[in-house]
């Protein structure tokens, strides 16, 4: 796993060059970019891996080594569904609390949609967020360009956080491997306190704050305790 | 503009008669339409173009399958009986608010089943979330109809799909034009679906119950032009892209806020004022479009609402010439001068200096950006 990751960064590294270039070198636990972070994706519906394989192969010729290790490190762990304790990758998106929590209210809407899904379906929850997360200390390059307080949307499904970058645009991307969902999710004790809008124009009350709260760890085990 | 139900009376039960409805056509009704379906195959053909993101189509067609709204779109009683009590003006505003959102839905239906099915070879993935797209607006489109069946009219979808007229947009317009109506959809539903919470006492319609789930498949679907776009960075990323971006920002803003001036009483009927409503949507959309094309108007220079208004005023005069009784020549050189002045508008509006945007992921000023 960790000799992947370290594969994976010089190959996602290059690729993200020339599209973002926004690139992170960390540690060797931190296995980065929005490029090579969705190529499990590809696993997670059995009707298309043929195909997906075959056009990711296609598509990035010069670094088939590092993404056929990368791939078949997913098919190993796809096969074996991991359990809490084991490694896991966590993908997550970040950007400053406020765009996070409180001008873009349609994201509230998708997470309360997600919940009523997973509600709906008795799925596991998989998506949280973390107030500024412990695990930026090892991304520089993003802490750098990131105004605080930061709220990080975190999920170990990577499909998910790709779709969410695509939606939001604004944020910054990546991923890290931890070793129990407390360690992934720590977070800084932070006070979020958003001013109200200078001019509100809607015409209906804006959601109200602390909505978060139930989607962060410690709000969802107030919830089930 | 306005829908007129006209006869083709069919009985489906035997106490039941049920109309099946024909829409007049006129520049501002919802459209169908059609595109040049051998480009779209060549743009999407991972063959020829190795660009795709395949991650982000990817997380799209996982997003899709999810179906968030499978069991969402079930219908109660409350239907019924609250189009029983909507009588006088306000019934006859609902059914065509129903036939137009009707009309809008399969619409989309039509063209995303086509592109589905024409894609299918050449990028599979791309095909099977046009599919899914389909689904969501077939079903949006069943539900508001199976609504005018309790005003007992109906749509008759096949009839439309034969015999309206088809506008042909090149693929890259219907980028542009499909992106802006799914997410101007969104805006629309979530401000009215939003609005209706906050103010009950003019919940007269259980439809617009639906809209909070409903407007995030709307969401979604933008989502999925998008990433269309970023594949096709050559209609994202020049001087030509910047023009016709403001072009069809313009249109659809401007197409909305003539239709909904002359629709007030819908709006007025639960409670909204039709311009502010309007341009919250209008300022709302904007600075959603404004994270994926190269330029969007200056929507909130309040010159731009001035302008918008000015439009309306005109084209009301314009309507009311339709109105009155002189013989069409008479009533085309009346028109003249009006139409000159609503193209002078539209091209002052269209001329205001623009704001530069695009996605983080293409745009030259993201390495400056602080998130």
């Amino acid at each position: 796993m960790l000799s992947m990751g370290t594969l994976t960064l010089s190959s996602s590294t290059t690729m993200v060059a020339h599209t973002t270039s926004n690139t992170f070198l960390g540690t060797k636990r931190q296995i980065l970019s929005n490029k090579t972070s969705s190529l499990p994706m590809s696993l997670v519906s059995p009707t298309n891996q043929n195909f997906n394989l075959i056009s990711s192969f296609k598509k990035q010729t010069p670094f088939t080594t590092a993404v056929a290790s990368v791939q078949s490190d997913n098919v190993s762990s796809s096969d074996a569904p991991a359990t809490k304790n084991e490694f896991n990758k966590y993908y997550f998106i970040v950007a400053n609390a406020k765009f996070m929590l409180d001008e873009e209210e349609h994201f509230q809407e998708q997470l309360f949609e997600r919940r009523r899904y997973y509600g709906e379906r008795n799925k596991e929850t998989d998506y949280w967020l973390v107030i500024e997360p412990k695990f930026l200390e090892n991304f520089p390059d993003i802490t750098k360009r990131l105004r605080r307080p930061a709220v990080a949307l975190v999920s170990t499904n990577g499909p998910w956080i790709t779709f969410m970058k695509l939606r939001l645009d604004r944020v910054l991307s990546g991923s890290f491997e931890a070793d129990s969902l407390e360690e992934a999710l720590a977070s800084n004790p932070t006070n979020l306190e958003f001013g109200k809008p200078e001019k509100w124009v809607a015409p209906y009350p804006k959601y109200e704050s602390g909505w978060w709260e139930s989607f962060l760890l410690s709000g969802q085990k107030e919830v089930s305790s | 503009m306005s829908a007129t139900p006209t006869t083709t009376p069919t009985s489906t039960k035997p106490n039941k008669k049920v109309t099946k409805t024909n829409i007049k056509e006129t520049l501002l009704t919802p459209r169908f339409y059609t595109t040049d379906f051998d480009e779209m195959e060549t743009l999407f053909n991972t063959e020829i173009n190795k660009n795709l993101n395949e991650d982000e189509f990817q997380a799209l067609l996982q997003e899709f399958k999810t179906d968030y709204n499978q069991t969402h779109f079930v219908r109660n009683k409350e239907f019924k009986e609250a189009a029983d009590k909507l009588d006088g003006p306000l019934r006859q505003i609902f059914v065509e608010f129903l036939e137009r959102s009707c009309t809008a839905e399969f619409s989309g239906f039509l063209l995303y089943k086509e592109l589905g099915r024409r894609l299918k070879k050449t990028n599979p993935v791309v095909a099977e979330i046009f599919s899914l797209m389909s689904r969501d607006e077939a079903r949006h489109a069943g539900f508001l109809n199976k609504g005018l069946s309790d005003f007992n009219l109906a749509l008759d979808l096949g009839f439309l799909t034969k015999a309206r007229k088809y506008t042909f947009f090149k693929p890259k317009f219907i980028f542009y034009a499909t992106y802006l109506s799914e997410k101007i959809g969104y805006w629309r539903y979530i401000t009215i679906y939003r609005h209706l919470k906050a103010n009950p006492e003019y919940q007269c319609y259980p439809i617009f119950k639906y809209f909070e789930n409903w407007c995030q498949d709307e969401n979604r679907h933008g989502d999925f032009f998008s990433a269309l776009m970023k594949a096709q960075p050559q209609f994202l990323n020049d001087w030509k892209a910047k023009l016709w971006s403001r072009f069809f920002c313009l249109s659809v803003y401007v197409t909305m806020y003539l239709n909904d001036c002359q629709r007030t009483d819908f709006y007025e009927g639960i409670g909204l004022n039709t311009k502010e409503f309007d341009m919250h949507v209008i300022i709302e959309t904007n600075r959603t479009t404004a994270r994926i094309f190269p330029a969007v108007l200056d929507v909130e220079n309040p010159e731009f609402k001035r302008k918008l208004d000015r439009m309306v005023e005109i084209n009301e005069k314009i309507l009311a010439i339709g109105e009155n009784d002189d013989n069409s020549v008479v009533k085309n050189l009346k028109r003249i001068p009006l139409v000159a002045a609503l193209v002078s508008e539209l091209l002052a509006a269209y001329l205001m200096p623009p704001i530069e945007s695009g996605s983080v992921d293409l745009a030259e000023f993201e390495p400056k950006l602080v998130y």
